[in-house]
């Protein structure tokens, strides 16, 4: 029988009061929205577009036809095993095995342990060895292995259009040392990106020794660091602040997104997390102040956000210095004063920053320049925070000379042979520079890289470099510990490693890389076996205190007064004088993981957008420019009655003008931006790359000058007219239902810690447990007959019941998750087409509301706050999804989970009908069975994905074909593994239960605020045991009784109420109480809703 | 009409019901008895590369299992040995023998022996090998007799049934931990046998997964 979840309507005063959205169709309640609302898939989704039923029935027919055919083939296939001729050390076939290694990105490595299956790697983890990281890592660090497996990277070494042999490879590297050698380098040029490498410090040492003449030089589009400029003026040696989140109380933050693009940002998340991480009723929490134009990952966390264009950062630095008592007569004019209307909101911070002396933390971001960096410092210092929570450690000397200093030489024309390594300067250089032309006048440029881009088009010769994973190398982390990096596979394409590369051009002995890294790291070890020593290493992964050294000299006053009478104030920005800012992307960076699909397909964690980029203007910008339709409000979907196209979010085109350069891409309205700044992200528009980043977005780069590297003034902004359709996830698998995410705020909670009992429709209807609401966890979900429901429910018989909670207390919403999940479960990606028809497959989705203190639901909030919900399956216990499956295919099992068995299902979609939390997801074609760029091809078409592709999969899941359902299984596959595990270890003991943290899931493994844990209920000492009995813990929709296994921890919020915007935001628990307590008492609609307000008080007055 | 109907075609429907029904019946039990495991695996016996006599090595011989199939208690699959393994004895041993070309072939070459797969598990079908004989399963229980086996053969019909019987009465199967590699082992009689299954089941905590989680991932 058909069990409908019934939501109950809105009250009156619940659709007018104030509320949470997750998009500007939601919030002016278009009917497309209302769609999305209804459906179990967004519309269209569900449709064969193009192909009529009479064509449909002519394929069908067709295909049977062929099925017929093969009968003959009905015989059983004669397969073989192959087993290895010679056994291999190490290898168990079937049993994967772990190796410690690390991933380079800007300024840092993530220590990684890889998941190898038969010598293939599949899957890639923290490190847990790395205490900062604890095991976790981000997005792009799972998204990496991806790139090993991309069809479209560079395969031979190719010489002005012909194939280059390696031995003639060796050769004309060797050749080119040789050549110069005798000239000393003149005529040579290097440029390559920074790195951490000892090894690649040393070869460029001795490649300066050799070839004194030569020019070495580095480029990273986004990598210049204001903090790491100022500290080395400052302090008079190469350094940079670290900063120690852990012991920050209160915690400024100006235009820094300390928790997703910083250097460290992974420790920066944790530390950050565990200082908001509230235990019990009286837990305490750390509070951010946000200063930033753009809103960012960290801006959604900030207990007060401030909007400010990046320019005026400096200005908030002084006032802040200012009100601390600093003197900073040698400021300049005009800075601090254009920020007159903050002062009390800065003055307050202050104020509060200065009565946490030493656990106070002021951060700049690392784009900001050098002088709000330095006033930074003082300030820390000023407040005793230097050595507390922000600390300088001293960073081996910069090797090369700037981009424009090779620019120089180049257009003076004294290099012959240019020789770029890595990067991508013909996309990304400033523009002013006119890479492309300058690199095409050099006689002879050789190109070693990964892929074939637009720096390799432009080069004479092309040479495939290796991936991070085919690598010998080695690199630092963050705070300078030294890691290897070792290989887990040969080379698949011949590539070769940059060390190797440096090597044979110096024409050392032993250029391989691992002689190379081999003599730079027994150099840096102890003990008498260097060889054993090493080995440990690679064992662990990394080496122990290893770190950059602390430097303790104090800044001085004057030389940060230096430092400020030279900078340069700029004017804020205004409706005729618009800002610009440019950011990295989240998810490809700028540029380099742009053919990554993984990443390209996962959407922006704020404005969640997949598979391109736009220019994001804030509400106001949006309405002045006219990107809203006459006198209705808001919407850019709305401008046009009848969106067309897949009824999906259409974007008008827009033009950027800044600097006398022109960019156009689709204007995408960005609530909780500065009014006057248009975000533009880079690393979008390639022109050269492979079939995933083909088309996507535009490019920024073409418009970024080396004057205005991070933001611009004097910008214009014109419509074009014409309209885009972007990929907006943002309005996918809406839920109906009250109190979704719940929060309130700390004071609020130590008043009332039962808060979240009172929100929701929970607080209306009779309580789920009924009576045996305090029984103990373990037994309620055993014994309890199910609400006195009256179906038949599964028997709990298992030695485990699984279950999972998610703080959204510390969840920043990075979406590392998201992309682990699709690692792990072979999640294929379904490109920008799909998307926009709402078909991604994502098991894990991270819904992001916005919501403000507003009750005027026709404006668009400018400044919203934001709220972050990742929702997977909920393995309800009473799961609607199994009442409607004719099939069977997904059942119950012993142990509590949903599971879904593939090969059963026959695809009929009810579940994800019948699901109130629409995690199902439907595999509308043979995701996995295709060519890259033939993804939506029929079941006739010819199969087979690249076989290189095919790798990446993990081999402990099925791979799910077209036709068939799949969703969130907990990792089912890792929890089957640690059974057997334990098992096997037990043999005839009966002691089978596995014992809490033995293993994660995948989700659990990668998260960096530890906000995911999962493990058995059953188990009174489990960690999910302790968190399933805060008196935050809530289900999801839990009124319907579905009673899901993964419940979530409430959000709080710590603002200060002596702020001047204190009390502006709204603080969901006292909202949803003034919602329902509207009007006199005994007034018609108070019935239910007096009673929880009722139940609130009093229960509120017994905890609190 | 009746002479265009005859007076028998009256009972033309009973006949044509009785017909359909005689057809299905036939047809189900056809089906039952030609397309399931039981008659498509059962007696499957390839011709393979090099003609290895389980009944000699395992049986005479008395090498144990996992002399050859070394990782079957560490991993989910049991590995066919590798060429090395093979030259372990026959360099000693029969070294001129025709037979062994293939192996000595492979370990020369590096090159595989396409040894001929008898017993395959679907894809989405995740057997753990290691689970099985760690805790009281014998290779006896789904590969039969093997130490008699001149060329192997699939004894035992593998499918999901077969499974389920034993995950359902695992008493029916299980051993003491020393006996599982012996394949000649019997508890002696049937209700012995699930006296003694009984027991274990209860003090070793045993409880087979009956839901689809325990194979299916």
């Amino acid at each position: 029988m058909k069990r409908i979840p019934q939501h109950p309507k809105p009250s009156l005063a619940e659709t007018t009061g104030p509320r949470y959205w997750r998009s500007l169709d939601e919030l002016s309640e278009t009917p497309e929205f209302q769609e999305y609302l209804e459906r179990e898939f967004p519309g269209g989704a569900s449709e064969l577009n193009g192909i009529d039923r009479r064509h449909f029935m002519k394929i069908m027919a067709a295909s049977f036809a062929l099925g017929g055919l093969g009968f003959s083939g009905c015989r059983r296939p004669e397969t073989h095993f192959l087993p290895y001729a010679k056994s291999p050390e190490q290898v168990i076939p079937g049993v994967p095995t772990h190796y410690a290694s690390a991933m380079p990105v800007r300024g840092e490595a993530i220590p990684v342990i890889i998941e190898t299956h038969e010598g293939r790697p599949t899957k890639v983890e923290g490190n847990p060895s790395y205490k900062p990281y604890g095991g976790a890592t981000d997005l792009v660090t799972q998204a990496g292995l991806l790139d090993l497996y991309d069809p479209d990277r560079a395969m031979l070494h190719r010489s002005n259009g012909r194939t280059l042999p390696r031995a003639e490879l060796d050769d004309l590297l060797a050749g080119l040392g040789s050549d110069y050698s005798s000239r000393k380098g003149t005529g040579l040029a290097f440029l390559a990106e920074p790195s951490t490498s000892l090894t690649r410090r040393r070869l460029v040492d001795q490649l300066k020794k050799d070839l004194p003449k030569a020019i070495w030089a580095e480029y990273d589009a986004l990598g210049d660091d204001g903090g790491e400029i100022a500290a080395t003026r400052l302090l008079k040696r190469t350094a940079r602040p670290q900063y120690a989140f852990a012991r920050a109380e209160r915690i400024l933050s100006l235009d820094a997104d300390f928790l997703q693009t910083e250097v460290g940002h992974i420790r920066s998340s944790r530390e950050f997390a565990d200082g908001r991480r509230v235990e019990d009723t009286h837990g305490k929490m750390n509070r951010l102040y946000q200063v930033e134009g753009h809103l960012t990952v960290t801006g959604g966390m900030a207990d007060h956000r401030l909007r400010l264009a990046t320019s005026q950062m400096l200005g908030v630095a002084i006032r802040l210095a200012t009100d601390l008592g600093l003197s900073v007569d040698d400021a300049p004019e005009g800075a601090a004063e254009a920020l007159e209307a903050h002062a009390e909101w800065i003055a307050t911070c202050a104020h509060d920053l200065e009565t946490h002396r030493g656990r106070s933390l002021v951060v700049a971001g690392r784009h900001l320049p050098a002088e709000v960096h330095a006033l930074c410092f003082l300030i820390n210092q000023h407040l005793g925070n230097v050595g507390q929570t922000v600390t300088f450690v001293g960073l081996p000397d910069i090797q090369g000379v700037s981009l424009a200093e090779l620019a120089e030489s180049i257009r003076t024309g004294s290099v012959e042979t240019l020789v770029i390594l890595g990067g991508n300067p013909a996309y990304n250089a400033p523009v002013d520079l006119d890479w492309t032309a300058l690199q095409k006048s050099v006689g002879n440029v050789i190109r070693h890289g990964y892929y074939n881009d637009e720096t390799s088009e432009a080069a004479d010769i092309h040479i495939a470099a290796t991936h991070y994973l085919e690598s010998w190398s080695d690199a630092r982390t963050a705070d300078g510990t030294i890691v290897p990096i070792q290989p887990m596979i040969l080379p698949l394409f011949d590539g070769l490693t940059e060390a190797e590369f440096l090597g044979r051009v110096l024409g050392l002995q032993t250029p391989d890389p691992y002689s190379q890294v081999f003599e730079t790291l027994s150099a840096e070890l102890k003990g008498a076996d260097p060889e054993k020593a090493f080995r440990r290493l690679l064992y662990d992964g990394l080496l122990e205190d290893s770190g950059y050294k602390e430097s303790r000299k104090s800044i001085s006053a004057s030389a940060v007064a230096k430092f400020l009478a030279e900078a340069k104030v700029r004017a804020g920005p205004s409706s005729e004088n618009l800002e610009v800012r440019f950011v990295g992307d989240y998810k490809v960076d700028d540029g380099r993981y742009a053919n990554n699909g993984w990443l390209q397909e996962c959407p922006d964690p704020i404005s969640k957008i997949a598979w391109d980029n736009a220019v994001l203007v804030s509400p106001r910008l949006a309405r002045e420019i006219g990107i809203e339709p006459g006198n209705s409000m808001v919407q850019v979907a709305r401008k046009d009655p009848n969106p067309g196209e897949d009824g999906r979010l259409k974007s008008p085109m827009v033009e950027v003008t800044v600097g006398g350069r022109t960019v156009g891409g689709p204007a995408v309205i960005q609530p909780g931006l500065e009014n006057y700044t248009i975000v533009l992200p880079l690393g979008y528009g390639r022109s050269k790359t492979g079939r995933v980043g083909k088309g996507a977005g535009f490019n920024a780069f073409a418009v970024r000058d080396s004057r205005n590297l991070y933001s611009a003034s004097g910008a214009t902004l014109s419509l074009t007219g014409a309209t885009k359709v972007v990929a907006n996830t943002q309005e996918h698998w809406s839920m109906e239902g009250r109190a979704i995410v719940r929060e309130a705020n700390l004071e609020d909670y130590h008043a009332h810690p039962e808060f979240v009992d009172h929100l929701g429709m929970e607080s209306h209807s009779p309580p789920i447990y009924g009576k045996d609401k305090d029984l103990p966890l373990p037994e309620r979900i055993i014994d309890t007959p199910k609400g006195n429901s009256l179906y038949e429910h599964p028997t709990f018989d298992g030695t485990h019941q699984w279950g999972m909670t998610i703080d959204l207390n510390t969840c920043t919403g990075c979406n590392a998750c998201v992309v682990a999940c699709q690692s792990e479960n072979n999640i294929p990606i379904v490109g920008r087409d799909q998307v926009r028809r709402g078909r991604e497959m994502h098991w894990i989705r991270l819904d992001r509301y916005y919501s403000s203190g507003s009750t005027d639901n026709r404006e668009i909030p400018e400044d919203p706050q934001i709220s972050i919900q990742p929702i997977n399956c909920q393995q309800c216990e009473n799961a609607p999804c199994e009442m409607v499956c004719p099939v069977n295919a997904t059942v119950h099992d012993s142990e509590g989970l949903n599971v879904m068995a593939y090969n059963r299902c026959v695809g009929t979609r009810y579940c994800a009908n019948n699901c109130p939390y629409k995690v199902r997801r439907f595999n509308f074609f043979d995701y996995q069975q295709r060519q890259l760029n033939k993804l939506y091809q029929g079941p006739l078409a010819p199969k087979g994905m690249p076989e290189l592709l095919q790798m990446a999969q993990n081999p402990d899941v099925s791979i799910r074909m077209r036709g068939v359902m799949e969703k969130c299984t907990y990792c089912t596959q890792r929890i089957e593994k640690a059974k057997i595990a334990r098992k096997v270890e037990v043999q005839d003991s009966p002691d089978v239960a596995v014992p809490d943290g033995t293993f994660k899931v995948a989700c659990e493994q990668v998260c960096p605020t530890r906000s995911i844990v999962f493990g058995n209920i059953l188990d009174p000492k489990s960690r999910i045991s302790e968190m399933k009995q805060s008196n935050r813990d809530y289900s999801l929709l839990g009124y319907l009784n579905t009673r899901p296994r993964t419940t979530y921890l409430a959000k709080l919020r710590n603002p200060n109420p002596e702020m001047p915007d204190a009390g502006r935001m709204p603080l969901s628990r006292v909202e949803y109480e003034n919602k329902n307590h509207v009007g006199a008492p005994g007034e018609n609609h108070g019935g239910d809703n007096d009673h929880g307000d009722h139940e609130a008080a009093t229960e509120g007055g017994h905890h609190g | 009409m009746s002479k265009i109907f005859p007076k028998w075609s009256n009972r033309l429907p009973l006949l044509i019901v009785v017909f359909v029904f005689l057809l299905a019946g036939a047809v189900t039990s056809g089906i039952t008895y030609y397309f399931t495991p039981k008659y498509t695996r059962i007696g499957y016996t390839p011709q393979q590369p090099v003609p290895f006599d389980h009944s000699l090595h395992a049986g005479e011989l008395g090498l144990d299992c996992r002399y050859c199939h070394t990782f079957v208690e560490k991993s989910a699959h049991s590995n066919i040995p590798t060429s090395e393994t093979c030259m372990n004895c026959h360099n000693q041993i029969q070294t001129q023998s025709g037979l062994l070309n293939p192996i000595r072939e492979s370990v020369k070459t590096g090159d595989a022996v396409p040894w001929v797969r008898i017993h395959q598990a679907p894809d989405y079908v995740y057997f753990d090998h290691s689970v099985h004989v760690n805790r009281g399963i014998s290779c006896y229980s789904c590969h039969g007799q093997v130490n008699e086996m001149n060329v192997v053969s699939h004894a035992k019909s593998h499918s999901m049934a077969f499974c389920l019987d034993c995950h359902r009465a695992p008493e029916n199967h299980i051993r003491p931990l020393d006996q599982v590699y012996n394949l000649d082992w019997s508890a002696g009689s049937k209700s012995k046998q699930v006296d003694q299954g009984l027991e274990k089941v209860e003090s070793w905590s045993i409880k087979p997964p009956q839901s689809c989680s325990g194979c299916h991932r």
